[in-house]
């Protein structure tokens, strides 16, 4: 249960909200879920909704919504690569396609051993230094073929 | 009066109050903008894009803050560079609006175009085929033929349960969301949301259990598609094969407006009902039903039917003719010295109920109604009940709900809605005294709890508190329930909410008053043309029961009339069974909670023999020596309005009246306001509360000592757990051997 193994940090963000306006605290809590499992797994889902006195249809819509939070187990590191047109005139689809390869994976898959997950995303704002990726949300810019890989390569 | 605007839609002006959105005002003139996400009860998105217009308004300017005027001295119009959304523009003055210009009509066949890139076409074998506001407006607006490869299409799962009774179909989906925006602004059950975008975005529910409203069948009437479809009624008959008839829902006391649709089925030799839908009566229920009222028809063609009269020979029960049958019931009824008991039901329309009151008198048996049926405040109702022409719509601010051991969304599930949207969207104050929570405790500014079975002590002890709060509202609405209190109790209770009306003010006012939950469409009604007597004897030489429903004790007689249209438990017991008809199969007219008196039409044959309760009651006093001549409800309600002064005002053509209402439903109109029907049949009337003709006296309460059998009325819920919508013997057998294993 999300609420006995983070009481504190749960308490924490619903102190910023005032009682009757607790639906607000929605994202906060399901960050707090998906750094737990994860992912946000129904049962969090279903928790986040009872904590904050709304409907689980309602939790899980803005699950839906927001590519940031996964409704399926991912991989120890979340690769997004953005193929937006800035980064594809720079070669994102070659790039894309060789991160398949190197990982052996399709986009949208996660490795069998668990530890890498591949996502193509909208524009991440650093088109200035295409092709660019986020791993676990860190920024890896200006990637060629050969840093990718020892990127990957070199993540325990 | 709201503020009018001036605005000019298509060259026709017309004056409008202010706030009106742009699609409204032109729909008021007969200007039918096309939409798919707007609906007229629901708060606009503009999402849907389907309105597109070209809207200006007078170019002002920006030094002197003056309207710049031509040579001719009109004010120059400033169009929007693009085409705007007129669900969601407000008119405002001067305002022009264009909608037949070559840029509006290419925009709605883009739009139609595009929402047709992913839509299968499967009109053929879709429930919606033939009512449906996609199909509509593309033969009205959309492009002739399709650009795109039909398997080229995006496809997407078609038979997808929300929950038990709703089905959702992907493919046919546009994404309007209004669905979504009917279960939270109207219903309050957050069962439905999106999922997703973009191309992706779909309709979902997570909700445990899933799409569980009580209201949830009216989404599938306002969904603009085939995507939502009810399980009771998907695949069984296409639109326009269906016949209509005009009736009144009987489940509850609301007095919903709903129109049965019929088809001819082999299967039952005759018309069936094939669903059940809303009409229009702005009064009463707007355009909603309630899912018990949509599903809970099947019992007119159910197998456990009665269809000849019967008559008990050796024990066993064996079919006879209304000859035999009204003959042995007259001449038993003769040799009974008056030792009868006449028990009425509380579904019996108003006109059979009078005339057997009227028979039942004549011959000098008891005239009383059934045990269950709560008979007891009736004319407390009828005294203090709401005005003759309140509206729960002007309900809002400054006005007070109090709701007393009542449970409004289980007793009277449309009447939770209107409630609702006063407090909430129009700021009415709501005070609720139980003994335990119901939905309606979301949106009480006070919450007080007694006792179970208190709620009589609890207004005693409160009165002056609860004085002063109706003392400061501008009208007072007082709903009460009896739930775990006994005849005596309840009256107490409905005496000590008059006398609060009284001693505040309130009575005899228009949008004040009691609002009683009673079980079914004509308790009131019963209660009014009967004059019943509360108490049964202890016993009696013959007992005649119309219409009472449920198995129940029965004061103990030598000989047992059931007059029923099911053969239910009670039917055992009888030495003579007489087949009557259901609301579906007749027409008459019921009195509402709130005594609107409604007007319902018939919808089918009757199976086999079976009769109106009128006219078997007719019969029986012919046999009996009465020269009675009743051919139709029609004439007896003229008797009845006669003898019943609450009645005196009211007639058949009286309550056949129509009037245009907003929004306009059925018609040309199924894409604006959904398959709802229109009113064709009258919007009903309600008669005047005594309290509003004269001054009336406090009542004199002492409330009597609580009762284990009142303490034992448990709450009257709108589903009973375990109770079968479709009866079944052997079914039934099952469930009992069942209940008793566990």
């Amino acid at each position: 249960m999300l609420r006995e193994k983070r009481a504190q940090d749960i308490e924490k963000v619903l102190a910023k909200y005032p009682p009757e306006r607790r639906r607000s605290a929605v994202m906060p809590l399901l960050y707090i879920a998906q750094e737990e499992y994860g992912y946000c797994t129904p049962e969090a889902i279903r928790e986040v909704a009872e904590i904050i006195g709304c409907d689980p249809t309602e939790v899980k819509s803005i699950v839906g919504f927001y590519t940031m939070f996964y409704e399926q187990p991912v991989g120890k590191y979340v690769i997004d690569v953005c193929d937006d047109l800035p980064c594809a005139l720079r070669g994102a689809d070659r790039f894309v396609s060789h991160c398949e390869k190197k990982l052996g994976i399709r986009v949208g898959e996660t490795t069998p051993d668990g530890k890498f997950t591949l996502n193509t995303v909208m524009c991440i704002a650093a088109c200035d230094r295409a092709p660019v990726l986020q791993i676990n949300k860190q920024y890896r810019y200006a990637l060629d073929e050969q840093t990718f890989d020892r990127m990957i390569d070199e993540l325990p | 009066m709201a503020e009018l605007v001036n605005v000019t839609i298509d060259g026709v002006t017309v004056a409008v109050p202010k706030g009106t959105l742009v699609v409204d005002a032109a729909k008021k003139i007969g200007n039918h903008i096309p939409v798919f996400c707007y609906h007229p009860k629901l708060k606009p998105v503009g999402m849907c894009r389907m309105c597109l217009v070209d809207i200006g308004t007078p170019k002002i300017d920006p030094a002197t803050k003056q309207v710049v005027r031509d040579e001719n001295g009109n004010p120059v119009i400033q169009f929007m560079p693009k085409l705007t959304t007129a669900c969601t523009t407000p008119v405002s003055e001067g305002m022009v609006v264009r909608t037949a210009t070559e840029q509006v009509r290419a925009a709605r066949e883009d739009i139609l175009e595009f929402l047709l890139t992913s839509h299968p076409l499967d009109c053929p074998i879709c429930d919606k085929g033939g009512e449906c506001p996609l199909q509509n407006l593309t033969l009205a607006h959309g492009p002739g033929v399709s650009r795109f490869d039909y398997d080229a299409k995006f496809h997407n799962e078609k038979h997808v349960p929300l929950g038990e009774l709703i089905f959702l179909d992907r493919e046919r989906c546009i994404q309007c969301s209004r669905c979504i925006r009917f279960q939270d602004e109207i219903a309050d059950d957050h069962v439905l949301q999106f999922h997703d975008r973009g191309r992706g975005m779909e309709i979902i529910t997570f909700s445990d259990p899933p799409f569980d409203s009580y209201f949830g069948g009216n989404t599938t009437d306002i969904c603009p598609v085939g995507a939502l479809t009810t399980a009771d009624f998907r695949f069984k008959a296409r639109p326009w094969e269906l016949q209509s008839a005009q009736s009144i829902c009987t489940h509850c006391a609301v007095g919903c407006n709903i129109t049965l649709n019929t088809r001819l089925e082999t299967r039952h030799g005759g018309f069936e009902i094939k669903r059940v839908m809303p009409r229009q009566n702005e009064w009463v229920n707007e355009i909603w039903i309630c899912d018990k009222g949509r599903y809970v028809h099947h019992f007119t063609r159910s197998e456990d039917r009665l269809h000849l009269p019967l008559i008990r020979r050796e024990g066993r029960l064996v079919e006879s003719t209304w000859q035999q049958a009204l003959q042995l019931v007259a001449d038993t009824l003769r040799a009974a010295d008056g030792e009868i008991v006449l028990m009425v039901g509380d579904r019996i329309p108003n006109e059979d109920a009078y005339l057997l009151g009227q028979l039942g008198r004549a011959i000098g048996a008891r005239v009383s109604v059934s045990p269950n049926v709560p008979s007891h405040y009736a004319d407390v109702a009828r005294a203090f009940g709401v005005g003759k022409d309140a509206d729960f719509k002007r309900l809002g601010r400054g006005d007070l709900v109090l709701a007393v051991n009542a449970d409004v969304e289980e007793q009277a599930p449309v009447w939770f809605l209107r409630l609702r949207q006063a407090v909430v969207d129009r700021g009415a104050q709501l005070i609720i005294a139980h003994h335990r929570s119901t939905k309606l405790h979301r949106y009480a500014s006070a919450i007080h709890r007694f006792e179970v079975g208190r709620a009589p002590e609890w207004v005693q002890q409160q009165a002056e508190t609860l004085a002063q709060a109706l003392q400061a509202a501008r009208h007072a609405l007082i709903v009460f329930g009896d739930e775990h209190l006994d005849g005596p109790r309840a009256r107490a209770l409905a005496q000590l909410l008059a006398n609060l009306l009284l001693q505040s003010g309130h009575a005899g006012r228009s949008d004040s008053g009691l609002l009683p939950l009673y079980p079914h469409a004509n308790t009131q009604g019963v209660c009014d043309v009967l004059s019943p007597h509360t108490a049964l004897p202890p016993a009696a030489r013959v007992v005649w029961a119309v219409g009472v429903g449920d198995p129940q004790e029965l004061p103990p007689a030598g000989f047992y009339i059931i007059q029923e249209v099911l053969h239910t438990a009670l039917v055992e017991q009888a030495d003579v069974v007489l087949p009557s008809l259901t609301f579906a199969e007749r027409e008459g007219t019921f009195t509402s909670g709130d005594r609107r008196v409604q007007r319902f039409y018939r919808a089918l044959p009757a199976p086999g023999e079976a009769k109106p309760d009128w006219w078997i009651a007719q019969e029986v006093a012919r046999r009996l020596g009465f020269e009675w001549r009743y051919n139709s409800p029609a004439e007896i309600f003229e008797a009845l309005a006669k003898d019943v002064p609450a009645y005196a005002e009211l007639s058949y053509a009286a309550l056949s009246r129509v009037v245009e209402q907003w929004p306009p439903i059925g018609r040309e109109d199924l894409y604006y306001g959904g398959t709802a029907y229109d009113n064709t049949g009258g919007i009903g009337a309600r008669y005047a509360a005594e309290a509003e003709t004269r001054a009336l006296p406090p009542y004199d309460v002492t409330i009597p000592e609580p009762t284990i059998a009142g303490l034992k009325r448990g709450p009257r819920m709108l589903y009973r757990d375990g109770e079968l919508i479709r009866r079944s013997a052997l079914l039934r057998a099952r469930m009992v051997s069942l209940q008793q294993v566990a």
